[in-house]
């Protein structure tokens, strides 16, 4: 006993820093795998309040920018208003409830904080549960996609951005309709690449790659960026394709995020696939 | 008295740097400069381990609550913590540290400095960037960005050292 004492004594800064490295690491790739606390992310109120505070002071530094993104995208909209299309047939705008149903909502919020170096980067946004925000949903800014969240908490969410390793987002390559799934290699912020396309496929330089619909996540159609070279994969009859984010990530402020209103019939349909077969 | 209001001061101006400017600033080449760790350098010399590594791990947990690492700069920082000890008994002048309270270029000198500061840092820079990634096949990707990372690293923190530290008279 008297020994095991004598160790410890002798060895006491090393078992500390051991047992304070074990909490630090245990914590890191346990949040990494899945959130479980508040705690330790930008979803508590005091990181969250400091953070929403640097952002009202840096916000304004871009504003020109965005004040000309959003006019542009309100033309856009105007441009589809029924009231901006001359008639030429009387029945041609009249619209009819039954056959149209409101499938996606969007809420609008802004980016309080981001990081852009890391492996998995983050972002927070300033939505929280009080505005109806939960896990898995979709977020989008004017350009392109931006990721899904992560976790959420009352006034604050995390959004695991598109740049990060496992984010998986379904796309499709136009105007051919090839189906790919988006990643990021940790490396270039403006850069992501879709691996695993059969090499049978023909994908030209430059061609757009958009949003698919299969998960419910995303609205079908929203940007996400332009081929910028094809790799083949090494000893498989595979393409590696890399593209060019439409949106710049280091610039973005206003985003969207995704509120699909059959998101749980959706789950409920796929969920009576057999767990064996899929 | 004095002492802990100087150090409180420079946790919280080094911890406010990094989160506010540092973070955000996005170089390129997958550059990630830290300053943060100039706290514990700072410390004073006397001071024992135990508190030392107590020390790091709060600024470092304090950091990773912002900048959502989840607990990676609180480890980087221990192992920094944990060496400095070491570097500092290396690199110990002839007739010890006998008279010098803290380890800045002021009292230690510039070449002291860089060795201890600038050796240090290269561990935390290497602890940090290996273990975001922890995986072996890209150790390239890793070297990368701590042999970038650090002279950069090394001289925003030269910079706020000149800044935070007065000169003795």
């Amino acid at each position: 006993m008297r020994n095991l004492f004598a160790f410890f004594r002798r060895f006491r800064v090393f078992l500390i820093f051991v047992i304070l490295q074990v909490i630090a690491l245990y914590s890191y790739f346990s949040y990494i795998a899945y959130p479980k606390s508040q705690f330790l992310t930008t979803t508590n109120s005091i990181s969250g309040s400091l953070l929403s505070a640097r952002n009202n002071v840096v916000k304004h530094f871009n504003l020109e920018a965005n004040n000309k993104a959003l006019q542009l995208e309100n033309i856009l909209l105007r441009r589809r208003l029924p009231e901006s299309f001359m008639k030429i047939e009387n029945e041609t705008f009249k619209i009819n409830d039954t056959i149209y149903e409101e499938q996606y909502d969007y809420i609008a919020g802004e980016i309080v904080n981001a990081t852009l170096t890391r492996k998995n980067n983050y972002f927070t946004i300033n939505l929280g549960s009080i505005q109806g925000i939960e896990t898995q949903m979709g977020v989008f800014s004017d350009n392109g996609i931006v990721g899904r969240v992560f976790y959420v908490s009352e006034h604050y969410a995390l959004v695991k951005s598109v740049l990060s390793e496992n984010i998986n987002i379904d796309v499709v390559i136009q105007p051919a309709g090839i189906k790919g799934i988006l990643k990021w290699d940790g490396n270039n912020p403006n850069v992501g690449y879709i691996s695993g396309i059969s090499n049978d496929y023909k994908i030209k330089n430059g061609s757009q790659v958009i949003t698919g619909s299969g998960s419910g996540v995303f609205p079908k159609g929203l940007p996400v960026g332009k081929v910028k070279k094809i790799e083949t994969v090494e000893g498989k009859p595979l393409w590696d394709v890399h593209i060019d984010f439409s949106e710049d990530y280091r610039k973005l402020q206003n985003i969207y995020v995704v509120k699909n209103r059959l998101q749980k019939e959706l789950e409920k349909i796929e969920f009576a696939i057999p767990s064996d077969e899929k | 008295m004095n002492l802990i209001i100087k150090h409180s001061v420079r946790f919280l101006i080094l911890g406010l740097v990094q989160i506010l400017l540092l973070n955000q600033l996005e170089i390129g080449l997958g550059i990630q400069a830290m300053v943060y760790p100039l706290f514990i350098l700072l410390l004073p010399i006397d001071l024992g381990t135990i508190p030392l590594l107590i020390f790091a791990f709060v600024l470092g947990i304090s950091i990773d609550a912002i900048s959502n690492t989840f607990g990676l700069h609180a480890s980087s920082l221990l192992f920094f913590a944990y060496c400095r000890p070491l570097f500092l008994k290396i690199f110990s002048p002839r007739d010890g540290y006998e008279n010098i309270k803290e380890g800045d270029s002021y009292q230690m000198g510039f070449l002291w400095f860089l060795w201890v500061y600038g050796g240090l840092l290269t561990l935390h820079h290497f602890w940090f960037f290996y273990m975001e990634v922890f995986r072996f096949d890209e150790i390239l990707f890793v070297l990368q960005k701590t042999v970038l990372s650090v002279p950069v690293s090394f001289l925003m923190a030269f910079i706020l050292q000149i800044l935070l530290v007065t000169k003795p008279r």
